[in-house]
């Protein structure tokens, strides 16, 4: 698939770049990322200074004390830990049932096919809410609560659709003549699938698969009720629990924040080009 | 996309071979439909059944009320107050999101020297986990030794609140902080349909003379409906039905109660009460506003021969 930006037209204006558009540009940058700037060096102040009034803009000292502390006397490894596993099987289970599933509404005729479609971009819209009390009566009845493998199964409940839409649309916008081009050639089906339709599907499969990484990594919801054991909690309510320490330390808070966006950060940068075009397809087209 | 939905089939032929074919599609869709069977569909359906009974949700009993949650729910006057609640929220920050995510859409279209970066950065709050962004903007606002309290300070406007986690502001603050965690979603929906925008209908607009406030309202506006109906939906329904941000933002605080919204509410309901079947019915009102909205929706804009429109 021929990334979006590359195949656009050029635009035939020159590029503006008046005062008036830098103002912009600045504006829309301070309001993105001053709350992270300030999320970091909030992180690497000293404690006297974090409460400092006016605050420091820059800080005067600069000290590890809160990182040192989430490293060494909080079980944020344990937590970021438990997050990995919980988002890396969430994923392998929506994206393996997900491409066979989108593969087969775009390549197959039987009946209900348009039905099964809408219920799937229905359920796409399903908030998590809805499914709260539901999920966590179920989950107690198989005793999955207060289990990692229990916490990814109610994240397939509101990611599957979601994969399946995007997916969907994905394989929809691969030319079958493509596929017709390599049967008459002599593959079969299962390798017109692997050599013809993987390689260019695979920017829609990896934007999908990361979406629904973010899902399981960001919840809140549902890990809140399903996970009590300090030691199977995952990043966003080990974090919260953090508040409920007696004296709130807004470092170790701003630490434990740093430490989950830059991996993140580094992650995003590196495919973000994926993820533009998994939005442009997901959501709207046409 | 030319390719309507029903053409997408590949191998034509006899009626048999054809049934052959569909045995096959539904094989591979088995794996998905079983577990969306069983992890979307049944658990709402389980929902819609559990409505009607009192339930604990610890414990085993449960009995049946009919429709006695939904008369007590009717009746509440906490729960008209969170309706109302979760309707301010999910009008002024999809507003707000609309705004601030076609605003940058239009900043970020064209290309200039830093161009990439800014569109990372721009996407960035959306990335982070919900719970980060929540506590930072804590911090960012705290009563006592907030920044952005301070910055407001200095600029001296007669009647601006010195702090703003309080019964009175912190909708404000709920809004703006969800504007800036979500904003970006529509950024990336509405830059990549400007981007599709054929060039020629500029061309002409500018050969007629449009300026450029013109030329927005009369060629990129109505470009643009078709995904800004899309967001305006699912953003309206996915704020409406939020409960992390009011969550995390007002838990511990004696202002929680200003932003106690229904997804808050119904949490309250099911875990502080312990009332599940209340909670339960509590999601099926949800459920049954968000049919109604995406009724609602399809009515009005009813989808084109290709789903994907929708």
């Amino acid at each position: 698939m021929p990334e979006r930006a590359a195949s656009l037209p050029r635009r035939p204006r020159r590029p503006v770049s008046t005062g008036a558009a830098w103002a912009v540009r600045i504006g829309l940058f301070a309001f993105c990322a001053f709350p992270l700037y300030w999320m970091l060096v909030s992180s690497l102040k000293a404690s006297h200074e974090l409460l400092a009034s006016p605050p420091t803009f820059w800080p005067h000292e600069w000290e590890l004390r809160a990182y040192r502390k989430l490293f060494y006397e909080t079980n944020f490894w344990t937590y970021m830990e438990n997050t990995v596993i919980v988002a890396v099987l969430t994923t392998a289970i929506v994206i393996t049932a997900g491409v066979i599933g989108a593969y087969s509404l775009t390549r197959y005729t039987f009946p209900c096919r348009t039905l099964i479609a809408r219920v799937t971009l229905l359920a796409y819209m399903f908030p998590p809410i809805i499914m709260l009390v539901p999920l966590f009566l179920l989950a107690r009845e198989f005793g999955l609560v207060n289990s990692l493998v229990g916490l990814a199964l109610t994240y397939i409940s509101f990611s599957l659709p979601y994969a399946l839409w995007i997916l969907r649309a994905f394989f929809q916008s691969i030319p079958i003549d493509l596929e017709h081009a390599a049967l008459i050639d002599g593959a079969n089906r299962a390798q017109a699938l692997w050599y013809v339709v993987m390689p260019l599907a695979l920017p829609g499969i990896i934007a999908t698969a990361i979406f629904t990484f973010i899902v399981a990594w960001n919840d809140f919801l549902f890990a809140l009720v399903l996970i009590g054991k300090d030691e199977l909690k995952t990043i966003a309510i080990g974090i919260n629990e953090f508040f409920h320490m007696a004296v709130v330390d807004w470092g170790l808070i701003m630490a434990a924040g740093v430490m989950v966006t830059i991996p993140a950060l580094v992650f995003f940068v590196t495919i973000q080009r994926y993820l533009i075009a998994g939005w442009g397809t997901g959501g709207v087209k046409g | 996309m030319s390719v309507g939905a029903d053409t997408l089939v590949l191998v034509p032929g006899r009626a048999s071979r054809r049934r052959r074919e569909s045995l096959i599609g539904i094989g591979l869709l088995l794996p998905s439909a079983a577990l969306v069977l069983a992890f979307t569909i049944f658990p709402v359906a389980y929902n819609v059944w559990l409505g009607f009974y009192a339930k604990h949700s610890l414990r085993a009993t449960s009995s049946w009320v009919g429709l006695g949650n939904y008369s007590q729910i009717l009746t509440d006057p906490d729960f008209w107050r969170s309706v109302w609640l979760a309707t301010v929220y999910a009008i002024g920050s999809t507003a707000l999101q609309i705004v601030a995510g076609v605003a940058g859409a239009l900043i970020l279209h064209r290309r200039f020297a830093g161009c990439d970066f800014l569109r990372g950065v721009a996407l960035f709050p959306y990335m982070i986990p919900t719970v980060i962004a929540v506590f930072v903007w804590r911090w960012l606002m705290n009563d006592l030794y907030g920044v952005i309290p301070y910055l407001l300070n200095m600029l001296r406007i007669p009647g601006m609140p010195e702090a703003w986690l309080t019964h009175t502001t912190i909708m404000w603050v709920l809004i703006v902080l969800s504007v800036w965690t979500f904003f970006p979603f529509v950024l990336v929906n509405v830059l990549a349909r400007l981007q599709t925008i054929p060039l020629e209908l500029y061309d002409a607009a500018r050969v007629d003379g449009a300026s450029a406030v013109r030329q927005f309202v009369h060629v990129t506006l109505p470009q643009l409906k078709n995904v800004l109906l899309i967001v305006l939906l699912l953003r309206g329904i996915w704020m409406f039905t939020k409960f992390d941000v009011p969550w995390l933002l007002g838990f511990g605080g004696g202002a929680g109660e200003a932003i106690r919204t229904l997804p808050v509410f119904t949490y309250q309901r099911s875990f502080t009460y312990y009332q599940a079947g209340m909670g339960a019915a509590l999601s099926n009102v949800m459920l049954a506003l968000l049919l109604m909205a995406v009724t609602v929706y399809f009515i009005a804009f009813p989808p084109e021969a290709d789903d994907n429109d929708a």
